[in-house]
Parts: C-alpha cells; sequence; structure tokens
C-alpha cells in the first residue's frame, strides 16, 4: 500500500476503502476478516437525541465551564418543555480538566457509553482543537466554545459549528474603534500562546488596512500562566509616550492578574488599555475596581436589546438569580442552534444534521444568525465598550457596534476548507 | 531610560523578596528535615485564601487586611504543625524521597480542597487606602504596593534571619540543617523541633502568598506556578541554606524581572532551568549549601512484595489469565455495545506501559525521575511529526520514538546520574520543564494549539505493506473488531512485550546488578561494577519504553499538545506505581488500572475526584508504602488456612532484601 492511497481515520473512508477491495494483504490473515459496516445501523424513528456537554469543570477555566454549563441546561429544559421539536435531548456532563487527553477520554465515553451523537463545550483552543478532529473522526457534530480563529479557520470540519465570536470577529472591532478614538501607534502585550497570537495577528492586518500610518511601537510576550506582569508593564509605561494604545492579547488569570498590577501602578492613566475580554464577569469580578477605564471587545452584554435576549435573560435569573454572561449564551443557543438543525434534518444522523445546519437562517439572541455554511462560524455582531464604576463589579458601557456581515472575515479568508 | 531601569530593578527585588520567603521555609525544611516539601506552594495559597475570608467573607473589607497578615500565616502554621505530625512524621527513617511523593499527594489534597471550599473564581485582596495607588518619587511612579511588599518582605526575612541566628531554637535549628545526628547526639532532641520548624516555614509561606495576592491575584492554581521557580532558587541557593534561599530569591526575582523579561524574553523559561541543572551539575550542594545532604542510600525505597504469597507458576498462570481477561475486553464491549471500554482500556494500558518504564529505573535502581513525561512527551511528538513529515509507517514511527526518547534519555543520564536522590529528582524535573517550554516556542510542534493526526494517511505495517487499523475487522461471534479495538490490542501486545522483555532484562546478569544497587549502591561498587554506567543504562531502557508509551498515547489521542509533557502527569506517573507497588513491574500495570478506575468512578459522583485520590495516595504513602501488590501478602494471617510463607514475610525466593525497614 504506497502512500498514494488515501486513507483517513474516519469510518465512512473506511466502507470506500473496503469496497474498493484495496485492503490487499490483509484479507488473507483470519478466515473473518470482512467489512466493518456490516454492524452499522440503519435509520430509525428518534424521539431523544444524546448529548455530551464537555466543560472544564476543573482546572484555570472552571468558571468559565460552569457558566456555560448553566447556559446549555437553560436551553436543554426549554426545548424538553417545549411543544416545537418532536424529541427530548438526554445529556450528560463531563469534566475536560482543561486537558487534551482528559476532554478525549470524556468524549469516548459521551460517544460510546452514553450514545451521543452531539457534543458541545470545552473552554481552552488547545482542548476545542483535539474536539475538533474527535468530532471529525466519530462523525458527531460539535459545538466548541473557544475563540480560536483556527476551529473554524484551518483547522475546520464539517461536524463543527461555532456559536462563540471568534478572535477575527471582535478583532474587527477593537481595531476600527482604536484607530478612530485613540489612533494607529500600538505596543502589544501578548499572552505568549496561540490565543495571544491571533489577537496581534488579526487586530495588525485590521489595522493595517485602515491606517497607512499604522506602527507596531512595541511588544512584550508573556508566558500563558505567568503570574506576574511588573517586568512588561514597567516596559509599556517606557513607551506609554509614543504609542496610543496598548492591546492585551491574553485572557483569563493572565488578564485579571495583569489589569490588578497595572491598576496599581497607574497604567491606565498613561496609556488607553485596550483588551479581548475584559468585559467578562469573571475578570470583571476578579479585578473589581482594577478593571474600571479598561477597554474591552464585547461579545455579549445582557441590555443587549436584540433577537429573544430579554426572554433569555429573564428566564436566566429566574433559574439562577444571576445575569447571563459570554459563555452562557454561548451554551444557551449552541443548543437550540443545533436542535433547529435537527429539526430542519427531521434526522438524528449528525451528518444529515450537519447538512442541514449550515446556512440556516434562524432567530437567537442576536437576532436572525446562521452558521455560514463555508466555516460553521456563526455571524455575530460585536462591540466595543468601557468598563466603568458599577456596583458590586465594573459594568460594561457599550461605545460601538459592529453588525455580524461586517465583523466576520470573508469566506475565501478564513482558510477554512470542508 | 534611568527611569525604566530603576522600575526594573525594582520589579525584580519585589519579586525577588517574595521568592525569598517562599524558599527560606522551603530550604530549611529540607536541611533540617530532609523533606522536599511539594506542598510548600499550596500552603501559600492557602494563606492567600485564609485571608480572603477574612477579609472578604467576613464582610469587613480592607481594614482586616492587616489582621489577615497576622492571622491567616498563623492559622497556616498551625496546619503545618498538623500535618507535620499526622503526615510527615511517620515517614521520618524512610527513604527521603517518600516526603516528596507524600507531599505531592498533599498538593492534590490541598488544592482540591481550595476549589471546594472558595469555588473557582479568583479574588483580588482588598488592601488599605494607603497601599493602594502610586507615590512619586525621584520622577517615578512607584505603586505603593510594592513598597509595602517590599518593606514587609524585608523585615519578615530579617525577623527569620534574627531568629536563626540571636536565638537558642534558631541555633538548634542551624545546627540540625548541619548534623542532625550530631545533634542528636550532645542530647538534643531535634525532632521536637521539626514540628515547629515546619509550622514556620508554612506560616511564612502563607505570609508570601498573602503579599503576593494582594499584588496579583487570589486564585487556585497560583501555588502550581509559584512552586517551581521556588525550587529552582532552593537548589540554587543550596538544600537547607537560608542565606542561599536570600541570595537565590533575590538572584532569579532580578534576572526574571530585570533581565530575562525586558531584553531577552524569548529566554525567559529556559535560562532558568538551564541555570538549575548547571547548578546541579558543577555544584549540587548550590551556591551556599555547605555540603551535600544526607543521601537516601542507607534508606531504602520499599518494593512490593505480593510474591511470596503464590508459587511463581501460579504466578505466571495469574498473569496470563490476566491477560486472557483483558483480551477479551473489546470483545465482551462489543457484545454489550458499548466501545468506550475499549478506549478506556487503552487509555489505561498506555499509561500502564508508562508506569512500566518508570518503575524499571525507579523500582529496580532507586532513581526517582520526576521528569519523567519528558519522554512521554518526546515519543508522543516523535509519533505524530513522523507521521506527518517523514513516514506513513506507525511502526516506523514508533521505532524512531523508541530510539529518540534513548538518545535523550542517555544525554539526560549522562549529565544527571552523576547526582543521586533529590538531587536526580530535581535535575530530571528541570529538564522535563525545559523541554514543555520548547514545546510551547517551536514551530514544528504547533506551540499550545498542539498538533492532529486527523487527515494524514498511516498505516500499521512497513515498507507500504500494512494497512490503517480502520480497513480492518476481524469477525469474533456477532462482534465486528475494527479502528480502535484493534488499537486496543496494539497497546496490549506492546505492554505484554515490554513487560517480558524488561523482566527477561532483570533476571539477566544486568538486572541482578541494578538489584543490588538499589539494595545497597556501595556494596555494588565495591564488588566492582560501575553502579553509574549500570545506572545510566537502565535509564536509558526506562526512556525507551516512556517513548513507546508516548507513542502509543499519541496515536490514541490522534492528537498531542504540549500538556503531554507538563509536570503533573510526571507525578501521575509516580502514583501510579506507589500505588500499585514499585519494584514488580506488574505492581504499575495494576496502579494504572487503579488509577483511572477510581478517576472513572469519582468523576461521576464529584468534580473533586483529585481530593479523594490525593487522601488515598496520601494513605498509601504511609500506611502501604509497598502497594497494592503487598495487600495480599498483609491479609494472607487473616485468611482461612492462609499459606505459610506470611509467617515470614521477609524471606522471599525472588526478592530477597525487600523486609521492611520501616
Amino acid at each position: 500500500m504506497g502512500r498514494d492511497d488515501r486513507y483517513h481515520g474516519s469510518r465512512r473512508q473506511v466502507l470506500r476503502a473496503v469496497t474498493a477491495g484495496s485492503v490487499v494483504g490483509v484479507t488473507g490473515l483470519a478466515g473473518c476478516v470482512g467489512d466493518p459496516e456490516e454492524a452499522a445501523n440503519g435509520e430509525e424513528e428518534f424521539d431523544t437525541i444524546e448529548l455530551g456537554v464537555l466543560e472544564p469543570f476543573t482546572g484555570p477555566f472552571a468558571d468559565l465551564g460552569e457558566e456555560r454549563t448553566q447556559g446549555t441546561e437553560l436551553a436543554i429544559e426549554e426545548i424538553n418543555e417545549s411543544d416545537e421539536f418532536d424529541f427530548e435531548i438526554e445529556y450528560e456532563t463531563y469534566d475536560t480538566q482543561s486537558d487534551p487527553e482528559d476532554a478525549l477520554s470524556e468524549a469516548s465515553e459521551a460517544v460510546q457509553s452514553q450514545g451521543a451523537q452531539f457534543l458541545t463545550g470545552c473552554i481552552s483552543s488547545d482542548v476545542a482543537l483535539s474536539m475538533n478532529d474527535f468530532a471529525l473522526d466519530n462523525e458527531v457534530l460539535y459545538t466548541p466554545g473557544a475563540a480560536d480563529v483556527a476551529i473554524t479557520g484551518e483547522r475546520c470540519n464539517e461536524y463543527v459549528f461555532r456559536f462563540e465570536t471568534s478572535t477575527a470577529q471582535i478583532a474587527e472591532a477593537m481595531a476600527q474603534w482604536t484607530y478612530e478614538e485613540q489612533g494607529d501607534q500600538i505596543f502589544y502585550h501578548l499572552a505568549d500562546y496561540a490565543y495571544g497570537e491571533s489577537v496581534k495577528e488579526e487586530f495588525s492586518s485590521r489595522m493595517a488596512e485602515l491606517s497607512d500610518d499604522y506602527e507596531e511601537v512595541g511588544e512584550t510576550r508573556a508566558e500563558f500562566g505567568a503570574g506576574d506582569f511588573e517586568a512588561y508593564i514597567t516596559q509599556i509605561e517606557g513607551a506609554a509616550d509614543e504609542a496610543d494604545a496598548v492591546v492585551i492579547g491574553s485572557t483569563g488569570e493572565d488578564l485579571t492578574t495583569f489589569l490588578s498590577q497595572a491598576a496599581d501602578r497607574g497604567l491606565p492613566d498613561e496609556i488607553p488599555i485596550v483588551t479581548t475580554t475584559a468585559s467578562f464577569t469573571p475578570v470583571r469580578a476578579g479585578a473589581g475596581d482594577a478593571a474600571t477605564g479598561v477597554f474591552s471587545g464585547v461579545r455579549y452584554y445582557p441590555d443587549l436589546e436584540m433577537g429573544d435576549n430579554h426572554e433569555f435573560v429573564e428566564a436566566y435569573e429566574a433559574e439562577y438569580d444571576e445575569l447571563p454572561d459570554n459563555f452562557s449564551r454561548v451554551g444557551y443557543d449552541s443548543i437550540r442552534m443545533m436542535v433547529r438543525g435537527i429539526q430542519e434534518a427531521g434526522s438524528d444522523d449528525p451528518t444529515e444534521v450537519a447538512d442541514a445546519l449550515g446556512g440556516l437562517e434562524q432567530e437567537t439572541i442576536f437576532g436572525s444568525n446562521e452558521f455560514r455554511e463555508c466555516d460553521g462560524q456563526a455571524v455575530n455582531p460585536v462591540w466595543m465598550g468601557e468598563l466603568v464604576e458599577g456596583d458590586d463589579l465594573p459594568d460594561v458601557e457599550i461605545l460601538m457596534e459592529i453588525d455580524g456581515e461586517e465583523a466576520i472575515p470573508a469566506c475565501e479568508e478564513t482558510g477554512c476548507e470542508r | 531610560m534611568l527611569g525604566t531601569a530603576i522600575q526594573q530593578l525594582l520589579d525584580g527585588i519585589t519579586l525577588g523578596l517574595v521568592y525569598v520567603l517562599l524558599a527560606a521555609g522551603l530550604s530549611v525544611i529540607f536541611g533540617v528535615m530532609n523533606v522536599i516539601n511539594f506542598a510548600h506552594g499550596e500552603l501559600a495559597v492557602l494563606g492567600a485564601y485564609l485571608a480572603v475570608a477574612i477579609t472578604i467573607q467576613t464582610g469587613i473589607g480592607s481594614t482586616a487586611f492587616v489582621a489577615a497578615l497576622v492571622i491567616a500565616p498563623f492559622l497556616v502554621g498551625i496546619i503545618g504543625v498538623a500535618l507535620e505530625r499526622y503526615t510527615v512524621q511517620p515517614l521520618y527513617g524512610r527513604n527521603p524521597l517518600y516526603h516528596i511523593l507524600l507531599t505531592f499527594g498533599l498538593v492534590l489534597v490541598i488544592n482540591d480542597l481550595v476549589y471546594l471550599i472558595w469555588g473557582t473564581g479568583s479574588f483580588r485582596l482588598p488592601r488599605p487606602e494607603v497601599l493602594t495607588g502610586t507615590i512619586g518619587a525621584f520622577g517615578l511612579g512607584v505603586s505603593s504596593y510594592n513598597v509595602f511588599m517590599i518593606v514587609s518582605g524585608t523585615l519578615m526575612a530579617f525577623a527569620v534571619w534574627a531568629l536563626l541566628e540571636y536565638t537558642k531554637y534558631g541555633l538548634i535549628i542551624r545546627a540540625g540543617s548541619q548534623d542532625r545526628q550530631m545533634v542528636r547526639n550532645l542530647g538534643i532532641e531535634i525532632d521536637r523541633y521539626y514540628s515547629l520548624v515546619f509550622g514556620v516555614g508554612a506560616g511564612l509561606a502563607a505570609f508570601a502568598g498573602i503579599i503576593l495576592a494582594g499584588n496579583r491575584q487570589a486564585n487556585p492554581e497560583l501555588g502550581m506556578s509559584i512552586i517551581i521557580p521556588a525550587f529552582v532558587i532552593v537548589v540554587l541557593g543550596g538544600l537547607g541554606s537560608f542565606k542561599g534561599a536570600v541570595v537565590g530569591g533575590l538572584l532569579v526575582g532580578i534576572l526574571q524581572e530585570s533581565i530575562l523579561r525586558p531584553w531577552v524574553p524569548w529566554l525567559e523559561g529556559m535560562v532558568i532551568f538551564v541555570l538549575m541543572i548547571a547548578i546541579l551539575l558543577i555544584r549540587p550542594h548550590g551556591l551556599f549549601g555547605t555540603e551535600l545532604a544526607e543521601e537516601g542510600g542507607s534508606e531504602r525505597l520499599l518494593a512490593g512484595r505480593a510474591g511470596g504469597l503464590l508459587e511463581r507458576g501460579t504466578r505466571l498462570k495469574l498473569g496470563l489469565v490476566m491477560v486472557g481477561v483483558l483480551a477479551l475486553v473489546p470483545i465482551v464491549a462489543g457484545l454489550l455495545g458499548n466501545q468506550f471500554w475499549v478506549t478506556f482500556g487503552s487509555r489505561v494500558l498506555v499509561w500502564a506501559l508508562f508506569a512500566l518504564s518508570l518503575d524499571f529505573v525507579m523500582g529496580y535502581t532507586g532513581l526517582v525521575s520526576l521528569g519523567h513525561a519528558l519522554f512521554l512527551g518526546l515519543g508522543a511528538y516523535a509519533v505524530v511529526l513522523g507521521l506527518i513529515h517523514v513516514t506513513s509507517s506507525v511502526f516506523v514511527a514508533l521505532a524512531m520514538a523508541i530510539a529518540l526518547s534513548a538518545a535523550i534519555a542517555w544525554i539526560v543520564g549522562f549529565l544527571s546520574i552523576r547526582v543521586a536522590g533529590v538531587y536526580f529528582a530535581m535535575i530530571t524535573l528541570a529538564f522535563a520543564e525545559l523541554y514543555y517550554n520548547l514545546l510551547y516556542r517551536l514551530e514544528i510542534t504547533g506551540g499550545s494549539e498542539g498538533i492532529g493526526l486527523i487527515g494524514h494517511d498511516y498505516y500499521y505495517g512497513i515498507a507500504g505493506l500494512g494497512a490503517s487499523l480502520d480497513d480492518i475487522a476481524f469477525f469474533v461471534g456477532p462482534v465486528v473488531l475494527t479502528g480502535h479495538s484493534l488499537f486496543y490490542y496494539v497497546v496490549l501486545g506492546a505492554l505484554v512485550a515490554s513487560y517480558f522483555v524488561t523482566r527477561r532484562m532483570l533476571q539477566s546478569p544486568f538486572g541482578s546488578v541494578l538489584k543490588s544497587i538499589r539494595e545497597n549502591e556501595e556494596r555494588a561498587t565495591f564488588l566492582g561494577y560501575n553502579t553509574v554506567v549500570y545506572k545510566r543504562r537502565a535509564f536509558v531502557v526506562s526512556g525507551a519504553f516512556a517513548g513507546l508509551a508516548g507513542g502509543l498515547f499519541a496515536l490514541n489521542n490522534a492528537f498531542v499538545s504540549p500538556s503531554a509533557a507538563e509536570w503533573l502527569k510526571s507525578g501521575e506517573v509516580i502514583v501510579m506505581v506507589i500505588l500499585g507497588g514499585m519494584g514488580t513491574l506488574y505492581g504499575p500495570i495494576i496502579g494504572a488500572g487503579a488509577f483511572f478506575g477510581l478517576e472513572q468512578l469519582l468523576t461521576h459522583y464529584t468534580g473533586r475526584w483529585r481530593l479523594v485520590l490525593g487522601t488515598i495516595f496520601v494513605l498509601f504513602v504511609i500506611f502501604l508504602p509497598r502497594g497494592l501488590v503487598s495487600v495480599p501478602t498483609l491479609l494472607a494471617p487473616y485468611l482461612p488456612g492462609g499459606p505459610g510463607p506470611a509467617a515470614d514475610p521477609g524471606q522471599l525466593p525472588e526478592d530477597a532484601g525487600t523486609e521492611g525497614d520501616d
């Protein structure tokens, strides 16, 4: 068998290979070698679908995983109570522990033990990307939660549909606002891993399009999970006179700690701090006062007057006694959109659902929306906001809105082939 | 420009002083008790969270900050005393490596307790108005909290120094860290001071944790991020030396904040570990350590000893039955229609192989590698990159993984095996961390996103002959064995083969030398064996099998990311070896099964399964250090008609010399 023969990991291609009779030298191995597809089931009526909810309930993203699961569970509850659908969702939760190996093991359990045809979840990019591959290999539909561009970009596949707003989309709002309000001399502070890198890439390419004079004044890179940013803050302070703004490409604990230390040093008074995710509730709660005066791309805010967001917020508050945040809405509408795809396909077969779901126009908390056929990315609007003093934690004041079509990169620029 | 330089120096001193406080406790605890306390970082976190409880959760707020700074370290000090009294004390007289194992278990327990009590979010410690904002001085805007950190850190360090230098307690502690036996001979009960030292060390860590949390955030991961630098500092300064901790702490702080980060950021994370390796090689006792700390030579590691209960023939049969049962797993899973047991089984078997490889070096030569994940990661990346760039034959890729891991093991072994005991543990940890950092930085490894095998063709065979596992199917009755099920057999085959190969090696003259090294290295040397060479060979064998495990690990996941080489993985595999019983080869296999079985069972009930795992592990280290395989022997006297050997468990035909010395 030479390298010309195309063998992929998926069961479907196995069938092709086997029927083409190209399994040379294997058939003789045992008397009972044959076609693996014989074991496959035919189509049948369904009144339940099995969903695996894979979230990091332990580890650095645990609070986000918890938050997202609340949204997911709310959607499931509503769907199971509603007459609109002919089926109910059964689900189980699995702890990915923010580790790809654990996540893959848990995903296998969901698919093989629980019989899940649909998977949702994962916050960090490496885990979500490993799940991307898993979904393709096992032919199950997957709705991730990470913002990494590659998920619906270079490493996309036809089983992955993302309601989470990608870094490319959020960078659109950040770049436009920064250019218009602050200027084009930019200092970058990045967490030195894929996320930080993609923030810079997306932001700077948009900046270069907007302004001919765009210049990168300087850059600092901190290890992922560095825990201490004093040295970088000193460098940013040193460049504060030349730079119009500092763009922060980090999230989670990296961002909260950075903001805390930056506030102690008075950095927000010296240079505007532009972030991707300071608007997240855990960041605002963690950084507290230190987050006020910081600018942030906004993927979602509860006061939003769009689609059925108002109903969502009310239901969410009634259920959990708190306001929903970005990941709650990702969990919530990932499930609702997926379920409408199942309804449309009239099948619980993930491949058929995936075919039906791509490009299916539907009502979401962002109003009319769809997972694009070309890359499976939802066409979400994005905002730019400033964190201002609030009661318990800083509030997000919206400064600017960019609608979904404008924010999303053109299909041919995504690098996604599916 | 000058302002920036001064600010950078201040940054370095601020962080350095926190490191000093952390490392001082760690170092003095080691000096006096020979205990490497992995849980030191978690004690700092505990301090920070108790401060959160005192300031935020009581509703008092920032005015309670100073109170928290006093009360929380005191409470953590008491916890430290209790930990020493009830967990560390039963281990005195054993090899100091057991303390590493014990405190690793405590890391799991304390970390999960913090999650359990305070949840997953992070907290910003409220601080008094005076300590927030900036102070203008010499044209610089210096953060007043940083000034506070420098002042309080210096005062605390001076207080500890004065305590050590000018009090009777300090005198005894200093004497104890130089020569414990001598102090005992003088009629001083040094053991009574142990609890005190541990308590004070814990309190210092808590103090450092609080002022650090005030500067950053109180979050549960804080401990993990400071424990490794703290170890580097202790090694740099010299285990057991307070002066070393001060100089090392400031050195690392300034190096990190004032030099590496501003000027050569891409070297950060590498320089520190290279420095640590260099120090360990050139001056293992560190810059200020007066002498090499007592070696664990006289206090052996405790190997499992199940052999005594069963005849050799019976054991072989039992083993074959086990393999038979394992071989039936995919078929039973097929009959039940639940493929998960196959996937789960593959994972357990891969880890079993990894644990077996560690046991070969740890259980038979007494070298505890704290960085074995290095080889798992090497094997994993070698297979994935090999399949993508070099070959499409899995067997060739696995061979590459084995060869690469063996080669790196030889280099690491060449450099590390000249140091022994805890120094060896530290140096392997440093190598693993170096590799882990490298994975994030290299282009070819895909950085933090990792790389997947999906979309790449590969087959099981060689020179073009062979097939992808998904293309082959075996029909056993109504069950179809294909894909994952076949991969399961690949892993099972690899494990069984590795077991027999390593067993054969141990029965050879080479193996006898290894065992004699474990029992008494000095005596082996006197017999004319160059023990360093034998240990290095054992390490290479171990690395090769770990590389194989890594390759299978990557194939099983069809994906690899840097987390394959993180130090927690090294810790987990040690847990498996100890759970099962080291020095038996099959014990670690049982240990891997128990580890994942427990995880599988517990995660259904609680997200905090590590708490239970950690507790069980701690209990094992204290009460059952020979692992699960020793359970039959322990139970034998109580069984009706129990066989004779139990009456005299020390005299084992194969494992003579495993009798307890605890």
